[in-house]
């Protein structure tokens, strides 16, 4: 029975995947789309009944290739990750199904939804998949269909960097999964995932660190995270929040197969994934502060969860190696809570910035404003997006932090006191990080929907379509609602963990509320039946209207911590003054540039990028044409061979 | 507050209004109508229902005249800290809605300067979970009730990044001045700056009362004597007393502490902050390493 229901899900997404491209018409795209819908339904379902079961499952294999069986299998893991795509896939597809319609040629929409289709279909067999080979393949395939989507306006010079950026940084991800998963196979023997309990721990050093680096690039990890907010800016908006809900935790759930799959997890594994989790965290909203493109602002957000959610990962490493299970537990739950919190709330967001550049037509933040008059639903959707994100109980947000916290706040239970202090210095970045976020998302929220609007198509903007609405409102009630319930979901996964009722919470926040807001209505009533609330102008200093120019901007909001973390920005003001004699006295003209230094790029990217490109330029000339040579080459790489072959046999 | 106000007036050498002033303050803002600007929105009605409704959950958290059993997740300090934060996103949101430069300005300084902060604030609670072994303020503070001294020296440590944080998150000097309305010295005024009437006053109750809080967390960690720890009406009556006579002596306190300084530059403050960090740090240090 449940399998039918996985298969019937396949099935959905495989004929919405080739529909659009026999049928090529506009019923054939919104059929496509229907069909999606139709997968998370039913994979709803299957998830959550094995969730609540926690019996796994094994599909029958399928045998292709001598040796190597297309097996798949689902455990509580990967149940719990399919949850989460089958939760962000209905709003995105109803979203996607007007968004599409807006692409420049009919070939390109057809694509668009064939292409949306086969990402969805691809992640879910990665998190699916039995054994690696299975699991490399469609980790591919998700790849690849996601570079296209990125590159889906081809023809601007900034997507095509993009995509270009996209490109090797995801193939830099996968030649490490490779060299993990092979390490792997000679250790075990097997290509079955997870039987490592008769490893040795010393020998699985460099598969762990194979694979901390692979999916450390696939799920934005700083210092590999440059490509994050050049792609997610890019894709079309419910691919964007594809990207960053889904296919960021499909890299974090192959990780945690691996460390879960080790019988015995290092300490120092997981010092190094706090370390990495604590500053991507950081580095994440600390750029955001800075960023006025909307949808760049949000990539450098997702860096920050997902440095949040390996956060949670290090310190479950940290409290399994010292033999603290429950503490472990719980902060495993949090991380894995934290990746389908984000992935409701991110998904939310990126659908609600997609409208507002929809309504707009721009992606800057200094152009919005007003949009809560224009666009009230959709600011409406957008709120609670900012303050789940944000960490405000009781909003889902807060629910995963709420268990890392708890599990940050019990560390004095550690045996080392160094181990202590350095949880708590992580403890301190942790809460930094979710102070800044929430600053960023008053700054998002407060500069795009309030006040007054800062540019006259920001004044004209109207409220997108129907169906464009419904869509972010589906991940908006989920929020709220995983939130609020969050201790009940949380036990009926049989996750029995520590954790305060947020339903109570909940109940007493809004029934207090309403009994106020009662009481000054029915004082209002009483003493001024015939006056109502006034409008009047806001203070302007005397000036006679007040211009929207006057209004504090992005850039003004943030300037505080920038000012703050200067350091970390590290921007340079060039001053290139030119003068007609050699005393530098008589001043005839040059120019100042103030610059942010891109960090990453400038020390980490570039070096390696101009090495290999100088290598590749000596290599070229080998091929200078000529048969003679190449005839050369091939009897040189054969004697090579067999010397080689003499020597290590 | 009034009390502060008042020690402040004397200090300074002026009569000062009477302790009660701020309620009369309260009642006339209830009796006036309220009154929006046209470039506002719904944030801005919404917000001191919710400001206030925040804060009334929050003083469930906090013990101030008998310690009940903990039940149903409430006293858990994290929810503690992100309800205080829940108060503070609503209230920067509202100085971004009128469209005002003054309101956008103490919103930006707010939220920059609670950044900073908040890691101090959860160390120093962290801190107080450490020592107190729980992370629960109801069963943190049932273990200090009834000592006459701090239970451990640690807490006097603690209690000192309390005081700054107390200072900071309730917007007194040297961080913010409560009494100005000179747009380069406000934060916290700045942003409720267009509100009016009755949404005002429920504002400055939602302020006050986090103030209480706030005052309650500190005393009953560093002088809890008097603290009853059942629901028994003669107890009751004494710790009351004893709460009010202690938030008197602290209001007090707070107020000469004002009146000895002077407003720190808005970039000089996270070095004012690092000491609080330092102190909840080191009190992190000692309990580990002793």
């Amino acid at each position: 029975m449940l399998e039918a229901l996985v298969y019937g899900a396949f099935a959905a997404l495989f004929s919405g995947t080739v529909l659009p491209l026999l049928y090529r018409s506009k019923n054939a795209r919104k059929a496509s789309f229907g069909l999606s819908f139709i997968s998370s339904v039913l994979l709803l379902g299957f998830a959550g009944t094995i969730l609540y079961t926690g019996k796994g499952a094994l599909f029958p294999a399928i045998s292709f290739l001598p040796g190597l069986d297309f097996t798949l299998g689902v455990d509580r893991l990967s149940a719990g990750f399919v949850l989460l795509i089958a939760a962000v896939v209905p709003g995105v597809s109803i979203y996607s199904l007007e968004y599409t319609e807006h692409a420049k040629s009919e070939a390109g929409k057809d694509l668009q939804a064939a292409l949306t289709n086969l990402f969805i279909l691809a992640m879910l067999l990665v998190v699916l998949a039995g054994n690696m080979v299975v699991f490399l393949i469609f980790w591919e395939i998700m790849s690849l269909s996601s570079l296209l989507l990125v590159l889906h306006d081809y023809s601007s010079e900034e997507n095509k960097k993009a995509g270009f950026f996209y490109f090797v940084m995801t193939n830099l991800s996968t030649a490490f999964l490779f060299l993990g998963f092979i390490s792997l196979f000679r250790l075990t023997g097997s290509a079955e995932l997870g039987q490592l309990e008769s490893v040795d721990p010393g020998a699985l050093t460099l598969p762990f660190l194979c694979l901390f680096t692979g999916f450390g690039i696939k799920a934005g990890l700083v210092p590999f995270h440059k490509w994050l907010p050049y792609a997610h800016p890019a894709a079309p908006s419910g691919v964007s929040a594809l990207m960053s809900g889904v296919m960021l935790k499909v890299a974090v759930y192959g990780f945690l197969r691996f460390l879960l799959a080790v019988p015995s997890p290092e300490l120092w594994w997981g010092i190094l994934v706090l370390t990495g989790g604590s500053l991507s965290a950081l580095f994440g909203v600390i750029y955001a502060l800075k960023e006025s493109d909307i949808k760049r602002l949000l990539a450098y957000s997702s860096i920050e969860n997902i440095g949040i959610i390996f956060i949670g990962i290090g310190l479950y490493v940290i409290f399994e190696a010292e033999g603290l299970p429950a503490l472990a537990l719980m902060s495993l739950t949090g991380a894995c809570f934290h990746a389908f919190n984000h992935a409701l709330f991110k998904s939310l967001l990126f659908l609600c910035a997609g409208s507002v550049v929809h309504a707009t037509g721009t992606r800057n933040i200094e152009a919005f404003g007003g949009l809560v008059k224009s666009m009230p639903v959709t600011s409406a959707l957008f709120l609670i997006g900012s303050v789940s994100i944000a960490a405000l109980p009781p909003a889902n947000g807060f629910a995963g932090e709420l268990l890392l916290y708890q599990a940050f706040f019990q560390a004095s239970a550690l045996n080392d006191p160094l181990l202590t202090v350095l949880l708590v210095i992580a403890l301190s970045g942790f809460a930094l990080a979710g102070a800044l976020a929430a600053a960023l998302f008053v700054k998002l929220f407060g500069i795009t929907c309030l006040a007054l609007p800062r540019s006259e198509e920001s004044r004209l903007a109207e409220e997108v379509p129907r169906p464009m609405l419904i869509r972010a409102a589906v991940p908006a009630a989920f929020c709220i609602l995983a939130g609020i319930f969050s201790k009940q979901l949380l036990s009926l996964a049989g996750l029995d963990v520590e954790y305060p009722d947020l339903l109570l919470l909940g109940l007493l926040l809004g029934s207090i509320y309403a009994a106020l807001f009662l009481a000054v209505r029915a004082k209002e009533d009483h003493e001024m039946e015939k006056r109502p609330a006034r409008i009047s102008e806001t203070w302007g200093c005397g000036a006679p209207t007040l211009a929207p120019s006057m209004e504090y901007s992005s850039a003004g909001f943030s300037e505080p911590l920038v000012m703050i973390f200067k350091s970390i920005y590290r921007t340079r003001i060039m001053h290139r003054p030119k003068y007609f004699d050699g005393q530098e006295s008589l001043f005839k003209n040059g120019n100042v540039e103030i610059r942010l230094l891109r960090f990453f790029e400038e020390y980490l990217y570039i070096p390696p990028a101009r090495a290999i490109d100088s290598i590749s330029k000596r290599i070229s000339r080998l091929q200078n044409g000529k048969l003679d040579s190449y005839v050369l080459y091939a009897f040189l790489a054969v004697i090579t061979l067999i010397i080689a072959t003499g020597v290590l046999v | 507050m009034a009390l502060i106000r008042k020690v402040k007036a004397q200090a300074q050498g002026r009569k000062g209004p009477g302790i009660f002033q701020a309620y009369y303050d309260l009642r006339k803002l209830i009796h006036k109508e309220t009154i929006y600007s046209p470039a506002s929105s719904g944030i801005m009605r919404l917000t001191p229902y919710l400001n206030l409704a925040a804060l009334l959950v929050c003083s469930l958290f906090v013990p101030l005249v008998f310690v009940p059993e903990p039940a149903g997740g409430f006293g858990n300090v994290i929810v503690f800290l992100y309800l205080l934060a829940l108060e503070r996103f609503f209230t920067a949101l509202c100085g971004l809605d009128a469209g005002s430069a003054f309101g956008g300005m103490g919103s930006s300084r707010s939220m920059s300067l609670a950044a900073v902060i908040e890691p101090t604030m959860v160390v120093a609670f962290a801190a107080l979970a450490f020592v107190l072994k729980s992370l629960n303020l109801h069963e943190m503070f049932a273990l200090t009730a009834g000592s006459i001294l701090p239970v451990s020296p640690t807490l006097v440590l603690v209690s000192i990044s309390l005081f700054i944080i107390l200072i900071v998150e309730t917007g007194r000097l040297p961080v913010d001045n409560p009494a100005t309305h000179l747009e380069l010295t406000m934060i916290n005024e700045a942003m409720v700056l267009e509100q009016s009437g009755k949404n005002l006053a429920l504002l400055e109750l939602s302020h006050a009362l986090k103030q209480l809080l706030l005052m309650g967390v500190l005393i009953n960690t560093i002088l809890p004597v008097g603290l009853s720890t059942e629901a028994d009406a003669g107890k009751i009556v004494i710790s009351a007393l004893s709460f009010l006579l202690k938030a008197g002596a602290l209001a007090v306190v707070i107020g000469l502490f004002e009146s000895s300084l002077a407003k720190m530059r808005l970039f000089r403050l996270p070095a004012f902050y690092m000491m609080a960090f330092f102190f909840s740090a080191l009190t992190i240090l000692i309990e580990v390493f002793a």
